[in-house]
């Protein structure tokens, strides 16, 4: 455990609230009367994933969690759990529904490497690469003539079957890159 | 009935303890609660409310406890842990009675009441929790506004029919107490409540040199030193200084209801802070606000959120804001006084829509308690 002042928390910190281990997805500073200072946080609880918001004061000393960080490949999904491997060969399972945000990006023969965070050596969130590619198993036929990628239209992904929409001159079998933060197209991959 | 632990600590001036003693007698006569008040400098409480004792551990004023919160706070039993605990304006509670509250069976309900703010990020902090690791406790922040998704201001129950029954006789009445004559045709009279202002000088010469007389009733403390340096002179209560259209009056420091009078009876008022600039806001008359100065130049980012609601629905709303961007060191008082005089009548109507609306939010002490019961 570590102190750590509302008013330093950033996006990404965890911090144990009411006994529970919570990442900080956003926080607010405002100016509140004479020189105090109010800090508003939106949270998302590690081990059930809802979402909280709370105050602080700027001053409030909160609990604040250095986690284990391993970097794994995916392997498998075993419902329901998905199941990842490390460089030791060891295997972590982790919930399907904790992974809300990267399940749609799993696919088997990935190779990207993720990051998996342990709380009290449990396995509790995947963070993908912030880049990653994937293939395109349908979507419409590319619009003639249109190459400026402002024209967008709804692509599906192999293997996830995720829906996203992409560039109107993207086509089927294309690869494509993809943001994984904001969930949008980047580029197709030449 | 419930029991109220009210902390309050006076950072400076008097705005602290004239939010919470308000506070305090709300929840008490009007919700029926059991009422203790913490404060750590009784002789500021005493100048609000003379029958204070300033060297008094305890004592009972209007049926609430009065508790001087030492610095060397006692060990509190769990039992003398009130239902609902009121930290205001963030203050720190004080470690034992904290350990108390943690040991509580049921824990009391816990709210940390804010500063006063127009903003609109008020709006989205209004009542959510704060995890306390330290105490395993979750406090509440209870913001007071101007708006249904805030608690709304203080305001007494009988705030307003007090205030409309106070008629011409009560109003020389009023001055009488204070050893001032009646109100004359075509007067003006200003009362003056502020910090230290740069604007001062120019206004104070604008008012001398005024077509109308200009009786400016000054309050004890920054407003009459400032006058007095202005103008060399001495001022001191129960005397008057004239210079040309401007008559000076030096105000002992008036308790609250008193203060409340003097809004009530003056045609324009300058007030300063929170809880005068909430009175001028249920006394509907035109008024001039003088904000709390913060670091960064914070206090004119509230400045400018406040006139934004508040002149929303105003048609000479620039006249006021001129004035108010001046008196807070954004402008030409010289010039925005005569303008913003000559429309006070115009002021005056907004001025009652405008407490009308604030009227309908509810007040503040009925929110809270309807919160804490809620909890």
């Amino acid at each position: 455990m570590s102190v750590k002042i509302a008013g330093d928390i950033t996006s990404g910190n965890v911090l144990i609230v009411e006994n529970q281990p919570v990442v900080v997805l956003t926080k607010e500073y405002n100016k509140s009367g004479r020189n105090a200072a109010v800090i508003k946080v939106r949270m998302k609880n590690l081990m059930t994933n809802r979402i909280l918001e709370s105050v602080f004061k700027a001053d409030d000393k909160l609990e604040g969690v250095v986690l284990e960080k391993k970097n794994c490949t995916y392997s498998y999904f075993a419902p329901p759990s998905h199941v990842f491997v490390d460089a030791e060969f060891n295997q972590y399972e982790i919930d399907s529904d904790v992974l809300a945000d990267v399940e749609k990006y799993l696919a088997p023969e990935m190779t990207d490497v993720c990051e998996v965070t342990f709380y009290e050596g449990r396995p509790i969130s995947v963070v993908l690469p912030r880049t990653i590619v994937r293939e395109v198993e349908y979507t419409e036929p590319a619009a003639r003539g249109d190459t400026s990628g402002k024209v967008m239209k709804p692509a599906i992904l192999k293997d996830t079957k995720h829906e996203l929409q992409v560039s109107a001159f993207v086509e089927i079998g294309d690869k494509i890159e993809i943001d994984t933060l904001s969930g949008e197209f980047k580029r197709r991959c030449t | 009935m419930r029991r109220w632990d009210i902390f309050c600590r006076v950072v400076d001036n008097f705005g602290d303890i004239g939010t919470c003693w308000r506070l305090a007698q709300q929840l008490a006569n009007e919700h029926r609660a059991v009422v203790r008040l913490w404060v750590d400098r009784l002789e500021s409480f005493a100048r609000l409310c003379p029958t204070v004792l300033t060297d008094a551990a305890v004592q009972d004023v209007d049926s609430i406890e009065i508790r001087h919160w030492r610095s060397d706070f006692p060990e509190v039993d769990v039992a003398d842990v009130a239902d609902v605990v009121i930290e205001a304006f963030a203050c720190e509670l004080p470690e034992n009675y904290l350990a108390a509250m943690t040991r509580r069976i049921v824990a009391p309900v816990w709210i940390n009441l804010e500063y006063l703010s127009a903003e609109a990020w008020v709006e989205d902090c209004h009542l959510l929790t704060s995890p306390q690791p330290r105490s395993s406790l979750t406090k509440h922040f209870f913001f007071p506004g101007f708006s249904a998704r805030t608690g709304g201001l203080l305001r007494e129950r009988d705030l307003l029919k007090t205030r409309d029954a106070f008629d011409s006789a009560a109003a020389t009445e009023f001055w009488s107490s204070l050893g001032i004559a009646p109100q004359k045709n075509g007067e003006i009279r200003v009362s003056l409540f502020c910090y230290a202002n740069t604007a001062l000088p120019e206004l104070v010469q604008t008012w001398i040199e005024s077509r109308n007389p200009i009786v400016v009733l000054a309050s004890q403390g920054a407003a009459t030193e400032q006058i007095a340096a202005i103008l060399e002179e001495t001022l001191v209560p129960g005397v008057s200084s004239c210079r040309q259209a401007l008559t000076v009056h030096a105000l002992p420091f008036l308790p609250q209801p008193d203060y409340d009078r003097l809004l009530w009876a003056c045609d324009v008022n300058f007030v300063r802070g929170e809880d005068s600039f909430v009175r001028a806001q249920w006394a509907q008359r035109p008024f001039v606000w003088q904000i709390y100065p913060q670091a960064d130049e914070a206090h004119l980012v509230k400045l400018e959120a406040f006139l934004e609601r508040f002149l929303e629905k105003f048609d000479h709303s620039d006249v006021v804001r001129r004035c108010w961007r001046a008196w807070n060191g954004r402008g030409d008082i010289g010039s925005a006084w005569p303008e913003f005089v000559s429309n006070r009548s115009l002021i005056q109507q907004h001025g009652e829509v405008w407490a009308f609306q604030l009227d309908r939010l509810g007040n503040l002490a009925n929110n809270l308690s309807y919160f804490a019961c809620g909890k």
